[in-house]
């Protein structure tokens, strides 16, 4: 059971969190060195038209009135509009149509790392010091220490260079044009019935899943062995023993719903990490999602979708790190005291 | 398995007799983790390879285009020949990375660069481990508004994935090595807060602290002699771990281009430009042997991390019957 009581007080307790966190994003844009109407007028503007642009932008009001206005676009998601990489365009819009394109990737990465995590960790804790354990954790070890971007290059030149099984970069392969609809683009092509434009799109997105999902796998696998070795010493289990409950497999299945819960907090934690490394992983892969746009906002100084991205990602991370609490409150509903 | 703790005494002349407690058992625990042995070796190899390189290799040398030597991009001398390469070398241990676009040995730069990692990520780790223990213990000393205030401040900081709070930052700050390693501070310094806030938080209820304050001592001395000596495991280790984290961070923002200038011997910016001009040509040596070092230095300080993780949770001593 979730008590509603619960999921009230999280969620009271987000406002302030998400309140400091749209004040620092105001502030990237105010002490950011760069002046936003220069970047909007171009290197060889006149005097009279920057300043013409600062009193659109709002630039010359004073900065609580500025952070006023800021704090109510916010909150109806209005970062005003891009200056540079889609000029004109409203930073909500960039944001809709690039955001499935990274979430899509975190989803896939997150259940490669929960697919493959999971069974690797409990391997481990059912034949604990056995070769299989230490090669798991070994394994798990090496997981977090290998940067993306280098995994990222390795599996290109291996599979894409070498072996020539899957596609180096981009999405899709470019004969496909497919009209977005929820930008998702395995799902997109799964719904308008294109089954030679699925493959191609998941054979694309095969590679840079994997890679991401390497350092969750890592994370999840470590979790879910200390927790299951951890449940195995508990006195209910040594009761389900002593009641006679046969195999050793049995007595995993007991434990394993207990052991799962900090496992779920790791994948939640995890998801930020994956958020993270999807910047690294879409420049790798030549992906235009929001990591690479991000990127690119911060080379050119555009403040808006910097914001706007910033904004984004924040309230992602925040919002599974609710998700989390709230399933680790009907898991264990001691949590909540 | 026991755990007892060897106590020493020592005479320290009129000031009197101190009673040591010896860390044998943490220390006896770690020592015999063979995958923690592994790391710590790692690390001094790395620390020996980057003394060696700051010492002996000079900068100038690997940062500028080695013009003469070697025309173009060639593999590894060992590995084998390019189509159209004209070198001599092939088939001795000239260059045994290979060489990049600018015609630089790959084997000196990566060398040069297990410096800087080790340098800035000391850098990085010790400026977030001390903003971040004064900051939890101030937060868990003076409780009330002084606890609200920071930790608020900091839960703040950790509701952005850590990787976008550093992009951030870089985008306030400017770019360059130094720059990235202030905002990797600054995005460290929560987690050695949060940690060391509730390791203090525990050492507080102990009586002694209450002893202490009832015969006299003043905040400072509480704080400095009595708290922090008691809260060094956990940061210790949090700072090992985070060692690692710090190293591949760096390197992911001069990868993004925010950290050192073209031309630096830096393992990100060599694998980014790795990369960007050798990765569709299938030059594979270019970003192969910066992320293998990387990656091993990384290594070394998590299978330290972890190991010293095990030696501090008694939990994971007991074996299963």
């Amino acid at each position: 059971m979730i008590s509603k009581r619960f999921v009230v007080k999280r969620l009271l307790l987000l406002i302030p969190v998400l309140f400091g966190v749209a004040t620092f994003v105001f502030a990237i844009l105010h002490l950011s060195p760069g002046d936003p109407a220069r970047v909007i007028a171009g290197q060889r503007a006149s005097e009279e038209f920057i300043q013409q642009i600062r009193v659109e932008l709002g630039l010359n009001d004073p900065i609580w009135v500025q952070y006023g206005r800021f704090l109510m676009d916010a909150v109806q998601l209005d970062f005003g509009q891009s200056y540079q990489i889609r000029r004109n365009t409203p930073v909500k819009q960039v944001l809709r149509y690039k955001l499935p394109v990274t979430l899509e990737m975190a989803i896939y990465g997150q259940l490669f790392g929960i697919l493959l995590g999971i069974p690797a960790g409990l391997l481990g804790a059912i034949k604990q010091d056995a070769l299989s354990d230490h090669l798991t954790r070994i394994g798990a070890l090496t997981g977090i220490s290998v940067p993306i971007y280098w995994s990222g290059p390795l599996v290109i030149l291996l599979f894409a260079q070498v072996l020539g099984w899957f596609p180096a970069s981009g999405r899709i392969a470019s004969e496909f044009d497919i009209q977005p609809i929820t930008g998702m683009i395995t799902f997109d092509t799964l719904v308008r019935g294109n089954f030679a434009a699925f493959e191609s799109a998941a054979m694309h997105l095969l590679l840079p899943s994997l890679v991401i999902g390497i350092y969750s796998m890592a994370l999840i696998s470590r979790m879910m062995r200390s927790s299951m070795l951890e449940v195995i010493r508990q006195d209910y289990m040594r009761t389900a023993r002593a009641k006679g409950q046969g195999s050793k497999i049995t007595i995993m299945k007991h434990g394993f719903r207990n052991a799962l819960i900090p496992v779920v907090t790791v994948i939640g934690i995890q998801f930020g990490t994956l958020l993270g490394g999807a910047v690294l992983t879409e420049t790798v892969f030549g992906i235009a999602g929001i990591g690479t746009l991000l990127v690119q906002a911060i080379q050119v100084g555009d403040y808006p979708i910097v914001q706007g991205t910033v904004l984004t990602f924040a309230f992602l991370f925040t919002l599974v790190n609710l998700l989390v609490d709230v399933t680790y409150s009907y898991l264990d509903p001691r949590i909540e005291q | 398995m026991s755990t007892q703790t060897e106590t020493e005494t020592e005479d320290i002349g009129d000031r009197g007799v101190i009673e040591r407690v010896r860390a044998s058992p943490f220390l006896s625990q770690l020592l015999s983790n063979r995958l923690a042995l592994a790391g710590l070796t790692i690390i001094f190899f790395m620390v020996a390879i980057g003394l060696y390189a700051r010492l002996f290799i000079d900068l100038q040398s690997v940062t500028q285009t080695q013009i003469g030597t070697n025309p173009n991009v060639a593999p590894p001398s060992w590995w084998g020949q390019k189509e159209g390469q004209i070198v001599t070398d092939y088939g001795t241990w000239a260059y045994p990375f290979g060489t990049d676009i600018q015609s630089r040995d790959i084997f000196t730069r990566v060398l040069y660069g297990a410096w800087l990692a080790i340098k800035f990520g000391t850098i990085t780790v010790g400026a977030s481990t001390i903003l971040g223990v004064g900051l939890g213990i101030l937060a868990a000393y003076y409780g009330d508004i002084t606890d609200n205030v920071i930790m608020r401040t900091m839960d703040v900081l950790l509701s952005f994935p850590s990787l976008l709070l550093a992009l951030a930052l870089v985008a306030i700050f400017g770019t360059g090595l130094w720059k990235v390693v202030i905002a990797l501070t600054l995005v460290y310094t929560p987690r050695f807060a949060r940690v060391v806030r509730g390791a203090a938080l525990k050492v507080l209820e102990d009586e002694y602290i209450e002893a202490t304050e009832a015969l006299g001592a003043k905040d400072p001395r509480v704080i400095v002699r009595h708290i922090l000596p008691n809260c060094l495991a956990p940061i210790t280790v949090q700072s090992t771990l985070n060692f690692g984290l710090a190293i591949i961070d760096i390197a992911a923002l001069s990868f993004l281009g925010f950290g050192s200038e073209a031309g630096t011997p830096e393992w990100g910016l060599m694998l980014a430009n790795g990369v960007e001009q050798g990765l569709l040509t299938g030059d594979w040596w270019w970003s192969f042997f910066p992320g293998l070092f990387l990656a091993i230095t990384v290594l070394g300080f998590n299978l330290l991390g972890d190991g010293m993780r095990d030696a501090l949770d008694p939990r994971m001593r007991e074996t299963v019957d």
